[in-house]
């Protein structure tokens, strides 16, 4: 019941007409950077970033969760009709949805994806709304050992998620590395300043993040090859055949998708593999997946969209981000000076309340945005990359300028930005590093405080059971995927 | 060019070698272990530089021992970033509107070779645009020209 009347608590702030334009704003926005090329979730909150400091806390937190969730419905776009995934999460649809395209069927396989995405979006959010307080209630607890604990296993989850665990530990890291620079925020002693005033504050994480997810990513792609050519969009409603062979699947997805965004390390990708392979195991004729199956596009959307509200869990209840686009979005509620984790839910509940009803108006729209309009989103696909591009660097310089009139903060960002581009070269993981040097105060601070009141034991970290546990689970984030190394599915 | 593309990833494992040496360098220099129980202001970033500088150097053998990729073509992705870095350095003098204009008159008519007057009004539509939200709407003293 309590609940329950949170989530209404949460209704009445988020159906303020400023917030349900932060919602419309963000989903609309969402679906557009999953349909645009070179441009994903993390960087378009990364570009806002400097747009929404100073402002409402509330309304930009509504505006990130729906550019986040926004953009597991635009990606599915580009999956279907160019065989291109938007987003990593989508690479499932591919399979299945692009051979419905070519067979003239792209509108059904697109209303299926919206309906799917649409009630597993409804359904996630329903787990997150009781899982998430439950989760931070028991978690209230801790104390600065399970603190260190908890930010150790968001950096080795985050990094466990990326193509190389041992490139994801690097980076992670650098950005604790990079969060000594400034001021030692216990004993005021000016680290690692280079004798450059300008960096006793250290450096801002919204320069690092518009960098690495901005500039970074544009230059990796500006390179990116002509427009391919765009199925049709016709008939975007399901019949009812279709409806019947997909709707079990959809709950399948959906199951399996919240309950895989719940777990660190894991994420949409994976949730969305798993419900198309399960989909395949079971179906009476195996043979049809891969050949324009309608269960083999309903699942896996249901399942990346069930896992978007499922990793909001241990984001909102622990600060342990699921994902590089969370890990984000947590950044920006310690920008705010919200301190994510345990007691999110106590000190900032309308804040947390307001997002989870917003989620539900949100799935909303984007259904309302989908169905009609799936067809004018796809003319976005059309346009060339070469000209969204340099705006969106002008976009990078006036806000990294903008966040505290720094000119030095322009040169950081072309820096960082040379160093984001080579990391995306390479498939460096950039969103451990984001994170590590978000949390690094709070992990610095809690290894401190652990070690005075255990007087300079290291046992303290394994000899108190939550600790030890989360200790455990961060070792196995590191060691688990050389054992179970990721293979392509056929 | 295609040379330095190809080993590019190893360089990028030592860069970051080198940053974790730097750490370790600075991090030696400030007191390590406090009066009290707990570490002083160089502990941690001892340790950090310690982890990063094994870290890349397990990245820099992996990448040497797997063999490095086929080597492709950085001359774009360079032009922009040195567009970019040129943008930047020109904005205390020539002030914001005129430093992003040329960023994006560049990078439209001369990287991507498109038409002139499709590249001025797209230069000029965006950075109108950002001088109105930036300057206008949100207050911020934007780089003015020779200031």
């Amino acid at each position: 019941m309590s609940a329950f009347n949170d989530l209404m608590m949460g209704f009445s702030t988020a159906l303020t007409l400023k917030h349900l334009a932060m919602c419309f704003a963000g989903v609309l926005m969402g679906q557009m950077v999953g349909v645009l090329p070179g441009i994903g979730p993390a960087a378009a909150i990364a570009l806002l970033l400097p747009l929404t400091f100073g402002a409402d806390p509330t309304g930009a937190i509504i505006l990130f969760a729906g550019i986040y969730y926004g953009s597991q419905y635009g990606g599915t776009l580009t999956s279907v009709l160019v065989s291109v995934p938007g987003e990593s999460s989508t690479v499932m649809t591919t399979v299945d949805g692009y051979q419905m395209a070519l067979q003239g069927r792209a509108g059904p396989a697109l209303g299926i994806a919206a309906i799917g995405s649409f009630i597993a979006g409804t359904l996630g959010t329903i787990g997150l709304m009781l899982l998430a307080p439950a989760l931070a209630r028991a978690a209230l607890a801790f104390g600065p050992p399970e603190y260190f604990a908890l930010v150790a296993l968001g950096l080795t989850a985050l990094a466990a998620v990326g193509s190389s665990v041992l490139k994801g530990l690097a980076a992670g890291v650098a950005g604790l590395l990079l969060g000594t620079i400034g001021i030692d925020p216990q004993n005021g002693v000016a680290r690692f300043d280079f004798g450059k005033t300008w960096l006793l504050d250290g450096v801002e994480f919204i320069v690092l993040t518009v960098a690495l997810f901005g500039v970074g990513e544009v230059v990796a792609s500006c390179v990116l090859g002509t427009v391919r050519p765009v199925a049709d969009v016709k008939n975007v409603l399901p019949t009812r055949a279709d409806w019947r062979a997909s709707r079990f699947s959809i709950l399948r997805g959906t199951g399996i998708g919240f309950l895989i965004g719940v777990l660190p390390a894991t994420g949409a990708t994976i949730a969305s593999f798993l419900a198309y392979i399960v989909e395949k195991k079971i179906a009476k004729d195996p043979s049809r997946f891969g050949k324009g199956a309608i269960e083999g596009v309903a699942a896996p959307e249901a399942a990346n969209n069930a896992a978007a509200a499922g990793a909001m869990v241990p984001m909102l209840s622990l600060g342990v981000p699921g994902s590089g686009t969370t890990a984000i979005i947590l950044g920006a509620l310690i920008m705010f000076g919200i301190r994510p984790g345990p007691e999110l839910f106590a000190k900032n509940a309308e804040l947390v309340w307001a997002v989870i009803a917003s989620m539900y108006i949100g799935n909303v729209i984007l259904l309302i945005l989908n169905l009609p309009l799936a067809g004018l989103f796809a003319r976005l696909l059309r346009i060339p990359y070469r000209w969204l591009y340099p705006p969106i660097l002008a976009l990078c310089i006036a806000g990294v300028y903008s966040q505290s009139n720094s000119l030095e903060d322009c040169g950081l960002l072309v820096g960082f930005g040379v160093l984001g581009w080579l990391m995306k070269r390479y498939d460096w993981s950039m969103a451990p590093m984001i994170l590590g040097l978000v949390l690094g105060p709070l992990f610095e601070t809690a290894l401190r405080q652990s070690l005075t009141i255990s007087h300079g034991s290291f046992a303290i970290f394994v000899t108190r059971p939550i600790s030890a546990v989360l200790l455990a689970l961060a070792l196995i984030a590191v060691v688990a995927p050389l054992f179970f190394r990721k293979k392509p599915i056929s | 060019m295609r040379l330095i593309a190809g080993k590019g990833e190893l360089w990028l494992a030592l860069l970051f070698a080198g940053v974790g040496a730097l750490w370790i360098f600075k991090g030696a220099r400030m007191p390590v272990w406090g009066d009290g129980f707990a570490p002083d202001s160089g502990f941690l970033p001892l340790i950090y530089g310690c982890l990063l500088a094994g870290l890349s150097a397990a990245v820099f053998l992996q990448v040497l021992l797997g063999g490095t990729p086929p080597a492709d073509d950085v001359r774009k992705p360079l032009t922009v970033i040195a567009t970019l870095a040129a943008a930047v350095a020109a904005l205390p003098y020539a002030g914001f509107v005129v430093a992003v204009f040329a960023l994006l008159l560049v990078l439209y008519a001369a990287v991507e070779k498109l038409p002139w007057l499709s590249s001025t009004l797209a230069s000029a539509g965006t950075t109108g645009a950002l001088y109105l939200i930036f300057k206008v709407w949100l207050g911020v003293p934007l780089p003015a020209f020779f200031p």
